[in-house]
Parts: C-alpha cells; structure tokens; sequence
C-alpha cells in the first residue's frame, strides 16, 4: 500500500501509522459521559468510503486524512489534518 | 563418475567447455554449466529422482520448470541444506550434492512404498477420518508417526550461515516474463522512454524461444534473440533481472520478488547475499509470464519417463539431454507434436503419437508417414513400468480397439493454462476461454495487464505482438511519449485442441503430484458433498503443496465438474494468493536477524559504560547499562545492593538520556499542555519543573514524567523510554487534529541532549565541582524542582534540573549530547572524592520502588490516576484528554485494585511479581483474586525484598495480611500490605 | 554549539590534589567509523561514505499563521526562498533543508548560524539539533545500489535530482535525505541525517548493505 502525503509525495506505508476512523469529532468540553463514550468508543464497520486518520510519522509528522474504501483498498483522497504545519485554524 | 550416457553429441545451450561435478545421492555424476540438476541427471540417464509423499510412489521428472511437482530434492548439505529444492529449477554448480527424499533406506528400495497397498485407506480426508481418536493420541504418537512417513525432506536444523538482503526498485513498467512477449514488451516500452525492470525466473533469458526457436523478423529466434538483447543492454534505463521471480503483487502498484541472487554457486562469495527480497514500486506491469503445460490425468501417469512434452523437447533442445531413446507423444492439441519434430530432429525414435483429437493436420499426417512412426487415435489407458521408467503404454483407440506401444519416455500435452497467478492475486478470478479450454485472466489490478501465452494467446507472432503493444501502452500510461517502433513479426502458428482430462483406466491416476492426489479422490470428495472447489481443495488437499497446484488445479476442476454435472467455469477456481513461488523466510527478514534483528538505539555514555564493564539490558531499542559489576561480586544483587547503598549514602549517577525529551514551543504552549495533561502547566513559573500525568481519551493513564519551563514559551516535556515515539505522535494529533487553534509547535529533542541522574546526600558536592562556582546550588538558589541552564566549569552550558526518582537529593543535569561521555568522565573524575557510584537500571528500579514511584508495570493501561495514588492531580477546573471517561462509575468505584506496598510477612523471603493477592484464609481462584504485584526489589533501606502491588481497596486495607498466590512459579506466602512509600515518607531527603 | 568544542578546565579537589578535565565532543560515530576500506576487497570500492563532525544545525518552525513573516525573515538573512517543498537550498554558508510542513533545518558551521546567532533573526520556534543527528555523505558508483536496500524512495536523477530532499525512514529509523551537488566525477552525493543515538546502528547496518560493492569509510569537517 502507498500513501501520496500531501507534503511529501508518494510513500510506502511503512511510513505511515493507522490510527483510526477520522467521523468521530471530539466533543466540546462540558460534553456528557454518553456523548464522549460514543466518541471514544462508537465506530460505523463501513464496507466502501471511509475517512481515516494516518500518521506520517516515519516522514513528515503531519497527520493526514484519508479516504479509502474498504473493499478495493483504494484510496481517493488524502487530505492534511486542519493544524498540519503552521495552518491555523480557528475553533 | 559415470558418463553423460544420454547427452546428446551436439547443440544445446550448454558450455561443453565447463563440466561440472556433482553427486545425487551419493553417487559421482558429472554435467556442464548451463544445466540444471534436472538437466544433468536427465543426461546421467536417471529417471528415479524422488518418492512421492503419500504413497511413496517412484517419481521422475515431469516438467523442466519452477511448476514442478515431483523432482523435489535436499539441496546441499550441513548447514546450508535445503528440503523440498526443484531439481527442475536448481542450476547446476561444481560440487552439488543433492539427495532425494521421502525414501528410506534408499530410493530405489523404500520400505514406506508397501503404502502403496494400503491405498484404499490414504483417501481424501484420510486424516479427519482416521486419526479422530483418541484425542491426545494425536500430539503423542499420530503426528509423530505421520511425519515421519509423509515429510517432505529435512530441514537443516541448524541456522543457516547464509546473508540475505531486502531491497526496493522503481520503474514505469515492470515485466514478468523474458519470452517473446516479455522482451517485445520491454524493447516498446524502453523505445518510448519508460524506465523497465524485467524480472525473469530462469537464468537464461529467452523462455520458450530457448526450446522452441521458431523465426522472428525473418532470422532464427536465438539471433533475434541476442539482438534483442544487445538493444536492451544499451538502454540505461532497462534493467534485466535474471534469476528473479515476481512473487506477488500489493495494493498501489508494489511488486514482489525474489532474486536468487547466488543460488547457481556452493555458497554465496564473501559479502554476498543468498538471495535478495525486491519490493519493486511500478507504475504499469506487464505479465508476460507465459503459460504451464498441463498434464493429462490416466492410469500410471505419474511413472518416471512420463513428462510434459514441452519439457521433453526443452531437455532436448536447450539441454541436448535425451530423457528417452524412443519417445511416444500422448496429446489433445497440435503444439504437442512439436516434441516429435525435437525428438526426430535430435535422431531419437518416435514410437508412436497418441492423439486425442478426431484430426490431425496433413503436415503431421505427412510427417508421420515420412519418419515411420503410427499415428493411433485415441488416449492412454495406463502405462506399465516402474522405478526404472515407462516400458509399454496401453492405448484405447477410437471405436474400443487397444494397442500397446513400447517407449521408454511418454510426452504428455493436455494444452496449456495461462499463468493466471499475478493477475488474480487480488481476489481476481479468471475467466474460461472455450477455444483453448483454459482460464484466461479477467482484469487484472490497477495498472496491470497480461500479454501473449499468459493472456491465452500462445502463438509467437500474436505473444510478440501483445507484447509489444501492452509494453508501448504501458510506457504511454507511464507518461512516456517516445516512440516505440514496430513490433517484431513471426508467422501465425495454428492452434487446435479437444479438451481431455482424464482418461479412465485401471491403475492410480494422479492429479496433484505432490501431494498424491488422484482422480477417484476428487470423485469421492464430490460423492460426499465437497463439491465446492474451496471444499474439494480443503478435503482433498489438491493444489495446497508448495508448487500450489500449477500442473494440477485445472485438471482436478475439470473432474469435479465432469462428476458433478457441471460446466467447469460453474465449477469456479479457488482464490488465487501469492506468492507465486516459496520464497525463503531468511529472504523476508533480509538484514533483520540476530544482533540486527532491529535497529538498535545508544545512550551518549554507552562506551564508556561499555569501558566500564556494565551489563547491558535491552528496553525497547535500547541498551541500557543494568549494572556495573566490581571484582568480587558474586551476582547482580550484590552489584545493585552496592549501588542503591552508594547512592542512599553518597553520590551515584545515571544516563537516563532514554527518557523522550519534547520542546514545546509557541505562546500556546501552556495552555496546550493543560489540555493533555490532568493537572496544570500555564501557571507553572518559567525556572521550575512540574509532574505531568497525561491520561487516554478513555480515562487510562498514558504516561508521566516532568515538564520544565525554560521560558515564557518554551516548555521542555519528558516522557517514560517506553513512550517516547508514541507520546510524541500523540501530542501531534492533539496539535494538528484536536486543537489547531492553539499556536503551539513541537519538536522532538531526545537525541540533543546526554542527561544524567545524579542523586544522593553529596550530590551537591559533586555538582559543586562540576558547575562553574558563580552558579548558587543552595537549596534558596536552586530549590526543589528548578529547572535552568547553568554554566559548567570550562564554559559548557548546561540544563540543570532539581527532581528526583530515587527520593534522594538529586539532580538531572542535560549537556548536548556530544558531551555525554564526556560528561560521565568527568563526574566520576570530579566525584571520586565522595566515592561517587555509577548507577544501572537495576539500582534506579529498586530506588523507585522504595520511593513507591510508578512505572511501566504500574502504567499498564488498565490503571487510572486515583488506581495510582495520583487522582488529586486531576484538576476539576479545566478540560483535558480523558477527563469525562476517567469519571465513569466504573473507573470511580470504591473496590477498583489500587498501587499499595507489600512486604512479606516472613523477612527472608523473596517476592516475585506477577503473584496473585487472595484474602487470607481463603482458596486461591479467579472468585476471590483481589489483584497482583506489579514490582518487587531486594531493598538494601529496609534489608529485605518489598513491592509494589494492584489490590481492592489498597489503601483502606494498610497493615492487613493478605496471601500471596504464584501458581506459575508454585510459591504461596503471606504480605503485609502498606504504604508504598518505603523509604522517607515525607520527602526530606529530596527536598533537603 | 559547536560539537568540536573542547573546553578545558582544572577542578580544584579538596586538599591539595588538582585533577585536571575536559569537555571532548565525540561524534556518535567515532566508535563505529573505522577509517579505511571494508567489505568487497580488489575493487575499487562501489560506495564511500564519509562522516561529517562539527556542525550546527538548527530545526525552525513556523508559529501557527506565521509561515510568510518567517519565509520573510529567512530570506532576509540568507539571500535565498526557503524551500516550501522536500529540497534543499544552498547558500555561500549554509544549507537550508525542508524538514516537513512549515518548517526546515539550517545546517552551518562555525557558529555563524548557530542557535544563539540565528534565534533573534528568525521568528519562529527554533530548536537547536546540532547534537541530536549524525551527517553521513554517501556517493560512489553504487551509492544507489545501496541506498535502495536501506531506503523505500526513488532515487533515480529523474526522480530525485540535485537539490531534492526527503523526510524518509531507513531501517525504521526517521532520517532526512537530501542529495547534494554532484562530485567532480559526476557521481551524484546523497547526505544523511539521522538521530545520534541510531546513527551507530545505521552505520553499521550500511556497512553490511555496502559490503558486497566494497566500502571506503572516513570523516571530515567539511560540508558536501
């Protein structure tokens, strides 16, 4: 499997490092204990598009976003996390 | 040394010049350089090379090829000696000593062949049915036993001496294949600009054209082949790879192959690799990898003398090696009289041509009647012989007539299967092609397309114009625009074939070779319901030795659907799964093995500490110094005892550069740091240092360590060894994807700084003697927890830190790496008027757990703040990771197992960690486990072993006796549970 | 700081005797590098490798929003773009090479951009890396060979021309690659930072990935 990093180009994934499905936002503080555990815990086992979370650090160190389908292991885009680098992003 | 008996006086693509020595079995024989071990055995006139694996048939060579099922051989001796080697494939070397397996005493005289008569017991599915019971039978006495009937060859046994290297390619267009197809293939795309690499099995290139010839351009295929050649070699960017096999392909355009890159010699020169593992990164790929031949199933097909006839003629032509004096020729297709035009060409005597087809061409009709041989329609019932080959061939005719042919060599063609390997490896299945009664490729993954015998197309002319323009369009997909020029042209052959199977007959009819299949096998599997093909394989084991079925999937799809009334493409193929061929384990680790098994991290002071005798310990990539052992020390406790007592009472000290050092910059910072953190670091003043713990989003605690503020923003934050890499990666998520609001910037410094630990009631003094003496160490000056650069006797600036783990006085101070040996120099220099002690991680372990510090065993993810003792560092006033989860009722209950002291009731005796607590009094079990030990040590401050433990309610139960349970190591005692600060409770010493 | 710094001074003990120390830089490689010819012998060796000591280099990063005012700021100081893409720049005394997003080393010597020169001339958070890689300069007629077992890119001229840079991993170690201007023979030069404390590891395990070409080994202070 190659991931073209935005930054670097393409790579091997030997670079790279899976985190996990990149759906769940992190609740705002004073969220309640049910909206966290889905968070933390909730994940769709999607057979097609999904958007993941990688970790270009054996490169780069930028977190990438990724969306790869699950059944052809395709991947169609490759977006940097919103804070990769100096962006800054308001919240 | 026997004579080559059966080589031929002229011709063949071997050096005549360069004889060879070599030794099957034990016995001298002798062949030239060109040959394989099949070739030159073939010459030698031995037909017998190995016993088949469940029945211990005799079995000779069958093909000339890497799909070889029979000629299976130990290649080499002693260390280096290899199982399960095709004879086929193996290139002969001066010296080779090969055996065959599977026969015992010898090959020719097996004791283990009476199998033979009890065949009607070795079935499909022998084992699920026959070795049911009773159950531990199977460890003791079935499996043992079956092994040694059934194995396939021995392993060396040893390690194997031999280097093996890992490697990545690049290119446009990557071929498999170096005939017809494979080399039009490269000259369009080399000719267009793309860079190539053309990974080719054998080591001579040239496939078929080295057996066949045929005309190509208008002069014979060997010239155009050198031709070809010699354009290729002068293209820079086209790289030839003899003696490598494409084995798989990966998702995004990754190749895999093997180079067997030494193989062809006695052992690999000095500082070469055996072979090398190549991860090829293409943008197109080409399978121009030809196709296998494929037996036809009848009586006695498996008796040695009886061989494909494409690898006749190659023994023939490549070789000049005669497997028969008089061949007889079994076919269904036009390309198997080919084999008789070979033999006739070489002077051998042509017995007869079997053929299954209605017809035969006027051509062969013609030939036959010039060269005097009969032509019988029909097929080959069974064939009588035996360890020393074929002797007679029993024929049914068209219309129930017999015949009996006499021959000692019987060519077999049943047509031929594209190699549908590459193409269908992600999860592609091929499709059926009627005219050519084969499965051809159907798509194939991105970017790659099968071209001439490999796409079912196997006449010359229409392989080298696939080629040519899969290799043109390949180059153009690449982005090159050059031009390719025109395709080398051949004349069309005619291709003809009525399929045929199997015959029936009386006798074993052999499908899978290797694994001694037969055809009444796949009809009792569908008799008792495996009619699915992943089922047939699964019962029958048809197609799962290690040549995977090449010869023989289709054939055995083709008797399933016969018996089972179905078409075979209803019938389907299993799914296809690389690699194509067994590529060693030794080539997958490559360089990764032993004492380079993985890269391997070293402190700044590592060789000094090497000077200085210390045993090393491996934490993770590390080596750390464990101990420092003196003359007269009988074991390491005596060495950490020493230690611990020196520090305790003086001065010691301790590289923990491992630690993972972060700069933490930005006006941000602070406030970055309070979110992944649970207590709080922007009111930290600039000048001192804090206690950090930093917990999962699920409320487990992650890591600890301290973080310093070096300046308004500037952070220095240092994480366990363990979690260096992972802290970091996870500290970039909270900066890139949680929080980019926050300006704040991360940079790993681990590697900048040689930190040393230095502790003890003289630490002060030491220092005194290493720091410059303007820098004001009094505890007003530098009081616990500070955290500043400080200048150094001689001018060097250091980082000075005032934490301890040990719970003594202690420093950490920080020097640019560079300086770290330096740096251990001089304190022992500078200490050794206070005696000073070099410490290992042994000593700063005991230190710890006297002090009731956590650590890795403590931090093992299933542990919260307040398991730890640490829940009042969460701070209520602020969100950080993990804060909501860690409130969970379960994460809060009263009875969660938390971080207590335990001492052994009785003084002498010695702890262990992993052991059970169980109330007292009562029986050992999972209902009454009430948690474990995590920690022990030999502590030389209380004169007797203590520990750490995870127990219900701790620290309510200070002072209770609880029992102690080890069933691995069958120990049980008493512990007193108690505070697990050991040693100076109240934190004088390290604040004094 | 200069890692060739020697700094001397003379610890007065307690009583009379007078012990004298020094603050000797050693490169993590100077157990390992053992000068000279290895692996392959009767060939010129395929592959040299050659450990530069002493430098300075520096990682600086942009704050959040703040990757133009730095861009500004370092052109001002060294006359040239810093590299917005994986290459490396080269000045008359230093070179500047893209490190990841927003971000890039300085890697000088002498101290004329060390980390106390160049932190007042550059606004952005800028941490001093001197210690914490080893330089290594790799050129020969198999440079490329190789690399290639160590290093998953593509390091064809086409592909990989003077002035690229990679922030890649070799042997599971993070390095950044960069190929310098090409020796006089026109052999192409690939430089190699990699952490201090796996550089031994690395070097080793390029000793034995370049032994079948024959490998010639030295160090000097000077820049490719």
């Amino acid at each position: 499997m190659r991931i073209v990093c935005p930054f670097c180009g393409e790579r091997e994934l030997g670079e790279f490092t899976y985190l996990g499905d990149a759906k769940p936002v992190r609740p705002e503080a004073g969220a309640s204990e049910d909206e966290v555990f889905d968070y933390v815990y909730l994940r769709d086992n999607v057979a097609g598009q999904t958007s993941e979370y990688w970790y270009h650090g054996g490169g780069c160190r930028a977190w990438l976003k990724l969306t790869r389908n699950t059944l052809t292991h395709e991947i169609s885009s490759v977006e940097p996390a919103a804070g990769v680098g100096a962006r800054q992003a308001v919240k | 040394m026997t004579s080559q008996s059966h080589r031929l006086t002229s011709g063949g693509l071997i050096d005549r010049s360069a004889s060879l020595n070599f030794r099957f079995d034990g016995k001298a024989f002798s062949g030239f350089q060109g040959d394989t071990l099949a070739s030159a055995l073939i010459a030698n006139g031995i037909k017998l090379v190995g016993r088949s694996f469940k029945y211990h048939r005799p079995r000779g060579i069958l093909t000339s090829g890497s799909e070889e099922p029979n000629a299976l051989v130990e290649l080499r001796t002693g260390a280096r000696r290899e199982p399960n080697t095709k004879a086929t494939t193996a290139e002969l070397y001066e010296g080779l000593e090969a055996a065959s397996q599977n026969r015992w005493p010898s090959l020719r005289h097996d004791v283990m062949s009476v199998n033979q008569l009890f065949a009607p017991i070795f079935v499909a599915g022998f084992y699920y049915k026959t070795f049911m019971w009773p159950a531990k039978f199977w460890e003791a006495i079935y499996e043992p036993a079956i092994r040694r009937a059934a194995g396939l060859g021995r392993a060396a046994g040893v390690a194997d001496p031999d280097h093996y290297d890992k490697a990545w390619a690049h290119c446009d267009v990557l071929i498999a294949g170096s005939g017809p197809a494979g080399l039009a293939a490269a000259l369009a795309a080399g000719r267009a600009g793309a860079r190539v690499i053309l990974c080719e099995e054998d080591f001579s290139l040239g496939g078929r054209l080295l057996s066949d010839g045929g005309t190509i351009d208008g002069v014979p295929a060997a010239e155009w082949l050198s031709r070809t050649l010699a354009k290729l070699a002068d293209m820079p960017d086209v790289r030839i790879m003899p003696r490598t096999t494409l084995f798989g392909v990966y998702d995004g355009g990754t190749y895999g192959a093997i180079e067997r890159v030494n193989d062809h010699l006695p052992s690999p020169p000095e500082h070469q690799v055996r072979q090398r593992l190549w991860r090829i990164v293409a943008r197109r790929c080409v399978v121009a990898a030809g196709a296998i031949e494929r037996p036809i199933v009848f009586a006695g097909n498996d008796t040695p003398g009886v061989m494909m006839a494409s690898a006749m003629r190659t023994y023939i032509a490549r070789y000049a090696a005669t497997p028969a004096k008089r061949v007889a020729l079994f076919t269904n297709n036009e390309d198997g009289w080919r084999t008789v035009e070979t033999a006739l060409g070489a002077g051998l005597q042509i017995a007869a041509v079997i053929d299954a087809r209605p017809d035969i061409s006027p051509a062969h009709r013609s030939l036959a009647s010039k060269s005097a041989f009969p032509v019988l329609h029909g097929s080959v019932t069974g064939v009588d012989g035996g360890k020393d080959g074929v002797r007679k061939i029993a024929v049914s005719l068209t219309g129930d007539a017999r015949a009996e042919v006499e021959a000692d060599g019987l060519a077999v063609s049943g047509g031929w299967n594209p190699a549908v390997g590459l193409t269908s490896y992600h999860r592609g299945r091929p499709k059926w092609r009627d005219d050519i009664a084969a499965f051809v490729p159907d798509g194939a993954p991105p970017g790659m397309v099968a071209a001439g015998a490999a796409n079912g197309d196997f006449g010359l002319s229409a392989c080298l114009s696939q080629g040519f323009a899969a290799g043109a369009a390949a180059a153009r997909d690449a982005g090159h625009s050059g031009k390719a020029g025109t395709a080398p042209v051949a004349d069309d052959e005619a291709f003809s074939l009525t399929p045929l199977w199997h015959v029936a007959g009386k006798g074993k009819a052999f499908v899978d070779y290797q694994h001694d299949v037969t055809a009444s096998d796949i009809e009792l599997a569908q008799r008792e319901g495996f009619e699915s093909v992943e089922h047939l394989k699964r019962y029958t084991t048809l197609g799962m030795a290690t040549d995977q079925g090449k010869t023989s999937n289709v054939a055995g799809l083709a008797i399933m659907a016969a018996v089972s009334g179905r078409s075979i493409p209803e019938t389907g193929t299993t799914i296809y799964r690389p690699p194509y061929v067994p590529v060693a384990i030794g080539a997958f680790a490559g360089h990764h093995r032993d004492e380079t098994f993985h890269a391997t991290r070293l402190t700044p002071s590592h060789h000094w500490a090497v000077e200085q005798g210390a045993v090393f310990v491996d934490t993770g990539l590390w080596k750390r110094a464990q101990w420092y052992p003196r003359a007269g020390e009988k074991d390491w406790l005596d060495s950490v005892t020493r230690e611990v007592k020196a520090v305790r009472g003086g001065v010691g000290f301790c590289d923990v550069s491992t630690l993972g050092k972060i700069d933490v910059h930005g006006p941000d910072a602070g406030a970055f740091l309070d979110r992944v953190y649970i207590n709080t670091f922007s009111n930290l003043a600039v000048g001192k240092a804090r206690y950090g713990l930093m917990l999962r989003e699920d409320g487990m605690v992650y890591d600890d360590g301290t973080t310093s503020r070096l300046a308004e923003d500037h952070y220095f934050l240092t994480t366990t060894t363990a979690k260096a890499g992972l802290v970091m990666q996870h500290l970039e998520f909270c900066r890139q994807v949680l929080f980019p609001e926050l300006d704040v910037q991360l940079t790993s410094v681990s590697d900048q700084w040689a930190q040393f630990s230095i502790a003890g009631p003289k630490t002060r003094d030491l220092l005194k003697e290493i720091v410059d003496p303007a820098e004001d160490l009094s505890n007003e000056g530098f009081p616990f927890m500070g955290a500043r650069e400080v200048r150094l006797r001689g001018g060097l600036k250091a980082r000075l830190f005032r934490i301890s783990f040990s719970g003594e006085m202690a420093f950490e101070i920080s020097v640019p790496a560079r300086f770290g040996g330096a740096m251990a120099r001089n304190l022992m220099l500078a200490g050794a008027p206070f005696g000073v002690t070099p410490y290992g991680t042994e000593a700063l372990g005991v230190m710890r757990v006297e002090k009731g510090h956590i650590a890795g065993p403590e931090l093992s993810g299933t542990t919260t703040a307040a398991d730890l003792g640490l829940g009042k560092m969460m701070s209520t006033k602020k969100d950080y990771i993990g804060r909501v989860m860690a409130g969970r009722k379960a994460l809060v209950a009263p009875d969660r197992q938390v971080v207590v002291g335990i001492k052994p009731t009785d003084k002498a005796r010695r702890l262990r960690s992993g052991a059970h607590i169980i109330p007292k009094g009562q029986t050992p079990g999972p209902d009454n486990d009430q948690g474990y030990v995590t920690s022990v040590c030999f502590s030389p401050t209380s004169d007797q072993w203590i520990g750490l433990a995870l127990v219900e309610r701790g620290r309510e139960r200070i002072g209770e006796i609880v029992h102690a349970h080890d069933p691995i190591r069958g120990e049980d005692y008493d512990v007193e549970l108690c505070n697990p600060v050991f040693y100076d409770p109240d934190g004088g010493r390290q604040r004094g | 700081m200069s890692s060739c710094a020697i700094l001397s001074s003379t610890i007065r003990m307690e009583g009379a005797s007078v012990a004298d120390f020094s603050w000797t830089a050693r490169s993590p490689l100077e157990h390992a590098l053992v000068a000279g010819t290895h692996g392959a012998r009767g060939v010129e060796a395929g592959v040299s490798l050659t450990e530069i000591r002493n430098f300075d280099l520096i990682q600086v990063m942009a704050r959040r929003g703040q990757g133009a005012e730095l861009g500004k700021a370092a052109k001002a100081r060294f006359g040239v773009a810093v590299p917005d893409a994986p290459k490396a720049v080269q000045t008359s005394d230093a070179t500047l090479i893209w490190s990841g997003p927003d971000q890039f080393f300085v890697l000088s010597k002498g101290g004329k951009h060390a980390m106390q020169t160049l932190a007042p001339a550059l606004s952005g958070s800028l941490s001093d890396q001197s210690h914490a890689r080893a330089l290594i300069s790799i050129s020969g007629a198999k440079a490329r060979a190789m690399l290639a077992k160590l290093s998953s890119i593509d390091l064809h001229s086409d592909a990989f021309p003077v002035g690229a840079a990679a922030a890649t991993s070799m042997d599971h170690t993070s390095v950044t690659l960069w190929r310098g201007g090409d020796r006089p023979d026109g052999q192409a030069v690939f430089n190699l930072l990699v952490f201090a404390t796996f550089a031994e590891s690395l070097w080793h395990t390029m000793l034995d990935s370049a032994a079948e070409y024959g490998v010639a080994t030295g160090h000097s202070a000077e820049l490719a």
